[in-house]
């Protein structure tokens, strides 16, 4: 009996594995594309249209993704039609994809992380959790932005600002906070929500910059003045932009992109972008060690980066151009802002001090946890 | 008449199941209802205590109207046929529940409630609780808890069906000795030809819903109305005393 | 002569090899019961006790308890506060409700009926927006009916919002009792002249009082374990259930949650080896009374004050449920421009545009669990109860562990199990099932093993005495007992299957996504609408497959009777 079951077994992976490698041979390579011309020069006259897609290793299955948003599906419907790895989607915030790595203990259940702050994408590697990418479009990549050991990518970057319900702030007698130092303001008490940093990611971002740039013990003060004026720190990362448009809160600190932008045609908001700098946090990109597809996930980054075409579409997707600061050769997208409102920050600090931060944050935001 | 009965209708989804009844008794007096089942006579007590309201019809007790009045403002009580006991009171909570309602104050109460213990022998149960003590002894607490309250009138629903026949022997007799020891009026309901012939004063005979006879036990013996009468109550086999009450049966088959 | 018939009796129908069969089979089945019990509750916890002794280097440690020990007794006693006013309040509101269900009849009764069983499918998050929508800082109801100023983002908020959503369940357990209540208790206490005032609160009152301390315990142990009510309008109020939560998805620290999760289920246990000593008490005294047709005679209108109030807060809590679902319903097809509201189709337009696979997942998820669940639940109640099975009391209480913890942390606990040969599951549908339906497992059981008791013993003896196993006397007197508790066991199984997941959130494969995850996303990116949307699509299913589920057991019910 117990044979008879092995045998079934045996003969369903072999099934199982025929019709994988059928899948791939079904989808033969694309056309063989012109072998990527190192693009030295970035000047736009010369830059020929960078090669479509590296040669695809053979390639098959299914490519396991957790990303933060289902919108990316059109992305990889093109992956598949491209090299007929079939795509699976399921959305999980950072925070989740990284609990659940640590609980499956080195066996992975997905093969690509795609998106979210990066932070988490520097613990996991921290913790041994990714596997490396190397590929030849990567030196078009500004440096900082990626991993020097190419273990996670970045695919965009959010930037933070504030949201303010003009309406609101009209009734509350509140003038539209300008700059970061303004919303230490007495007059916005209570009336500012954000998203605690240990579960948004733009958040952290923008605790991490702000200590970077007004130093440790200015950076503290500045958190603890903001503290007294915060309603309540909301554990999920698009509160404060849903918040401030049903009116319940004048002021929000969210990301922005041209989601945010397009607000302003239902909602009588107003978008600001701190005159003191902005905070921003790329969003990462990275392959699972010991996944069951490593190869087509290690491949998918080598073809998103590779193709402006790609990136382009991404950055449609995520209706921001925070790409063309990684990619800067990347053509058709134009930053709607001056990277010198940008802060300036020290990105290896987000990895290494995120406990210290945090567990600091948690003591001033627990002082007052039932104030109200 | 103390209590009277004039010309009660009830039906249920237009289905009569007590129809123009009419029925009488004096004060102190016992009278049985007595029928098989479906005829009505279970339906008759309920108006009586006040759970059903008759469709047409007027009840009087004591020359007054009780027709109308909820069973709350009644001064009837009924022991049930399945004696209804409070499961989470102890046997003397039971037994003292309705003096609540009758301005009795604590104290007086638990007295009272130990005298009327005694008096149906289970003084030494007060503290148990319901579910401990036996059926016949349950049917006891009912009793003393409906004539705790001293009522104008206690109603009895086939007491004693869920007992034993020894048991029903018994208590039938320290019922009858109980009702004459208080001068209680007590309506029975039964549908035990013999029980209703030792017991009552009056036997008021039902039959879909109508009342076949009444009069005392002798009298239907001497003169039943009907042969449906002498059939039920099985004539033939009885043997009488002197003074009209019922000595023995003699049932078919009892020699078998 | 005796002996003969007997062995007539037993002997002369070809079943001798049938019995040694049926006996292997009961037995087999047990300890399929068991051991899968085992396997899908007390390995994972056993992976989560000792993940919570291990230190980073996979070592033997205390630090995480100390660190629990001294920072997060507050959160303990938040919890501990909001779970004694949340069994409190829930249960006054239960109790109110079920009187006046009970007592109620005819079109009325349906009505009530209807809004509880709608009550019961309550998809995550958008019963929280639409209370933040209703009463929230620019509510509907507190700022623009009435003017207020106040702000739903504390203690209060989640105890009000626990409340009000426990008791719909609540209610069902409590109505059900009340229907049981013997009727001739309540008439000799009318006979005896108390008002109906009186017989509320001496007889009605007294006899669900175990009821009643069930509803609270349980309320309580369910209070601790929520972290979606604390974390969406806790605001700055934590308890340790939203503080396990934060540690796992802020920052991924699963030795010391798994130990927050050891402090978490300290009281829980407590409160739960309280119940079953009451609930035993509470079979004394209901057992075995048959189901009433009718309704309760106990006019509330006349009970004074207290039936007034029950009345009163009955009322407020339908209308609550009324304003909370109209407003779910209504969000999907409303558009907001410039403050003002327009009806509009887009959403459903948009939502049509959607891959419904997931949905169609779903339910059928929902429904293996459903049937898989309720069969598991009959057969667990019915060995535990009726058959003397060694350590009886351990898998009682094993069962029932968890629903004292928070969803994540059982999904956590699975994959920390599952992810290693030999039991490798992860990322199977089978791993997602078997965590909704040991999930569910412990109030299904309990609702077996109330309607269990209402089967006479008696009936199954009379199987064996005529010559029937134990397994005849299962499958021709307690599985037929139990239909009605079928029923409820599936709708209750179906309803949490389609809106669960916390448990799942971690265990579900890309590629085999649910309806719910659908709905997450769009509360995510702030698609309230859309969220709404899917909200109203999982409960006209859910009411459709309970609908499809009552007829047909119904059919199956008078087929059989007659």
């Amino acid at each position: 009996m117990k044979r008879i079951f092995a045998l079934l077994l045996c003969l369903m992976m072999a099934f199982s594995t025929l019709a994988g490698c059928s899948g791939g041979n079904n989808n033969p390579t694309e056309p063989p594309a012109p072998p990527a011309t190192e693009p030295e020069t970035n000047s736009p006259d010369v830059a020929p249209e960078p090669p479509a897609a590296p040669s695809a290793p053979e390639l098959g299955g299914k490519m396991k993704v957790v990303a933060t948003s289902e919108s990316y599906v059109d992305l990889f419907d093109k992956f598949t039609e491209a090299t007929g790895v079939e795509v699976e989607l399921l959305s999980m915030s950072s925070g989740e994809v990284l609990s659940k790595l640590r609980a499956e203990g080195g066996v992975p259940s997905a093969d690509l992380w795609f998106g979210g702050g990066i932070d988490a994408f520097m613990s996991a590697k921290d913790d041994g959790l990714l596997e490396q990418v190397q590929f030849d479009a990567m030196s078009q990549l500004t440096p900082g932005f990626i991993d020097p050991d190419g273990y996670w990518f970045s695919k965009g970057i959010t930037i933070v600002g504030f949201l303010v319900n003009n309406s609101l702030a009209g009734e509350l007698n509140l003038e539209v906070p300008q700059s970061w130092s303004d919303l230490l303001d007495g007059q916005y008490e209570g009336e500012i929500i954000m998203s605690n940093p240990a579960v948004s990611g733009t958040n952290y971002a923008v605790v991490n910059a702000l200590l970077q740039k007004l130093g440790e013990d200015e950076g503290w003060a500045f958190f603890e003045g903001l503290d007294k004026n915060i309603s309540y720190y909301s554990r999920r990362g698009s509160d404060p932009k849903n918040k401030v448009t049903s009116d319940e809160f004048a002021v929000g600190i969210t990301y922005l992109d041209r989601t945010i932008d397009a607000l302003l045609a239902d909602y009588d908001v107003t978008i600001v972008y701190p005159s003191d700098g902005i905070p921003w946090v790329p969003e990462g990109v990275a392959v699972f060690k010991n996944a069951e597809n490593v190869d087509a996930a290690k491949y998918f980054v080598e073809w998103l980066f590779s193709d402006d075409d790609n990136l382009r579409q991404l950055a449609e997707i995520d209706q921001k151009d925070g790409i063309k600061i990684i990619k800067p050769s990347l053509e058709g997208v134009e930053l709607g802002y001056d990277t010198s409102i940008l802060m300036d920050e020290d990105l290896s600090r987000f990895g290494a001090e995120r406990e210290a931060i945090l567990s600091r944050f948690e003591e001033l935001m627990g002082d007052k946890a039932v104030a109200e | 008449m103390y209590l009277e009965l004039n010309h009660i209708r009830k039906s249920f989804r237009d289905k009569p199941v007590v129809q123009d009844l009419c029925l009488g008794l004096d004060r102190g007096g016992l009278l049985c209802i007595l029928g098989s089942s479906g005829c009505g006579k279970t339906t008759t007590l309920h108006m009586i205590g006040g759970f059903l309201s008759p469709d047409a019809g007027q009840i009087l007790l004591d020359g007054e109207d009780i027709t109308a009045s909820p069973p709350e403002r009644r001064p009837v009580s009924t022991v049930f046929q399945s004696y209804s006991l409070f499961p989470h009171m102890t046997v003397l909570e039971n037994v003292i529940y309705g003096l609540k309602f009758r301005g009795v104050k604590r104290g007086p109460a638990r007295e009272k409630g130990r005298r009327y213990l005694e008096m149906v022998g289970l003084a030494e149960y007060a503290n148990a609780r319901v579910y401990e003590i036996s059926g016949g002894q349950q049917q006891r607490v009912a009793l003393a808890r409906a004539l705790i309250v001293e009522p104008k009138l206690c109603l009895l629903d086939e007491p004693f069906s869920n007992l034993d026949a020894a048991l029903r022997f018994r208590m039938r007799d320290e019922l009858k000795g109980l009702q004459q020891e208080l001068g209680m009026t007590m309506v029975f309901v039964t549908h035990d030809q013999e029980e209703a012939l030792h017991l009552a004063d009056r036997v008021a005979i039902m039959d879909q819903g109508c009342l076949v006879q009444e009069g005392s036990p002798l009298e239907l013996y001497r003169h039943p109305a009907s042969s449906f009468v002498s059939d039920f109550l099985n004539l033939d086999q009885l043997a009488w005393g002197e003074d009209g009450t019922l000595m023995k049966i003699i049932k078919k088959g009892e020699d078998f | 002569m005796d002996r003969l018939s007997n062995n007539y009796r037993k002997g002369a129908s070809f079943d001798a090899p049938f019995r040694a069969a049926s006996l292997l089979a009961d037995r087999a089945l047990l300890a399929v019961l068991l051991g899968s019990i085992c396997v899908f509750v007390l390995w994972p916890m056993v992976c989560i006790a000792l993940r919570s002794f291990q230190d980073s280097g996979g070592g033997f440690t205390l630090d995480q308890y100390r660190t629990v020990w001294s920072s997060y007794g507050r959160s303990l006693g938040n919890s501990l506060f909001v779970g004694a006013l949340t069994a409190f309040f829930c249960t006054v509101l239960s109790v109110a409700v079920a009187l006046v269900l009970a007592t109620s009849r005819g079109w009325a009764r349906a009505l009530l009926m209807g809004v509880l069983l709608i009550t019961m499918v309550s998809p995550p998050f958008v019963s929280s927006l639409a209370y933040i929508q209703l009463y929230g800082r620019r509510g509907w109801i507190t700022y623009r009916l009435l003017g207020l100023r106040w702000s739903p983002y504390n203690q209060w908020g989640v105890i009000w919002m626990q409340s009000i959503s426990f008791v719909p369940l609540n209610a069902m357990f409590l109505q059900g009792i009340l229907s049981k209540l013997d009727a001739g208790s309540i008439q000799a206490a009318r006979d005896l002249g108390a008002s109906p005032a009186c017989i509320l609160r001496d007889v009605v009152l007294p006899l669900i009082r175990p009821g009643i301390l069930v509803s609270l315990l349980l309320t309580f142990i369910r209070s601790m374990a929520d972290f979606g009510t604390p974390t969406i309008i806790g605001g700055r109020f934590n308890t340790i259930a939203s503080d396990i939560y934060l540690k796992l998805i802020g920052y991924s620290d699963l030795e010391m949650s798994a130990a927050m999760n050891m402090f978490l289920m300290a009281p829980s246990i407590a409160a739960f080896f309280l119940y079953r000593r009451l609930m035993r008490h509470c079979s004394a005294i209901t057992a075995a009374r048959q189901d009433r047709q009718t309704a309760l005679e106990l006019p509330l209108r006349r009970c004074g004050g207290m039936g007034l109030l029950a009345i009163l807060v009955s009322g407020l809590f339908f209308l609550m449920m009324a304003l909370q679902y109209a407003c779910i319903f209504l969000t999907g097809f409303l558009k907001v421009s410039k403050g003002a509201y327009a009806f509009t189709l887009q959403y459903w337009e948009q939502l049509m545009k959607y891959n419904l696979t997931s949905l169609w997942r779903s339910v059928g998820y929902a429904l293996t669990v459903s049937l898989a669940g309720t069969l598991f639940a009959m057969l667990f109640a019915y060995y535990m109860e009726r058959r003397q099975v060694a350590g009886r009391s351990f898998f009682d209480c094993l069962v029932t562990l968890p629903y004292m913890l928070p969803g994540t942390c059982f999904g956590i606990g699975y994959i920390l199990a599952f992810n290693a040969p030999p039991l490798r599951l992860t990322g199977t549908a089978v791993i997602v099932m078997a965590n909704m339906l040991f999930k569910q497992l412990p109030t299904a059981t309990k609702l077996c093993s109330a309607a269990l008791t209402q089967i006479p013993v008696s009936q199954e003896r009379a199987v064996r005495d005529l010559g029937g196993g134990h397994w005849s006397g299962l499958r021709d007197v307690i599985l037929p007992g139990l239909r009605p508790a079928f029923l409820s066991c599936f709708v209750y199984n179906f309803s949490s299957s389609m809106t669960t997941a916390g448990a799942v959130i971690f265990l579900i494969d890309p590629g085999r996504q649910l309806a719910v995850f659908r709905l997450f996303d769009a509360v995510y990116q702030g698609e309230y609408a859309i969220a709404s949307l899917i909200a109203t699509c999982i409960i006209a299913i859910v009411l459709a497959v309970e609908a499809l589920a009552y007829l047909i057991t119904m059919k199956a019910g008078s087929r059989h009777v007659s």
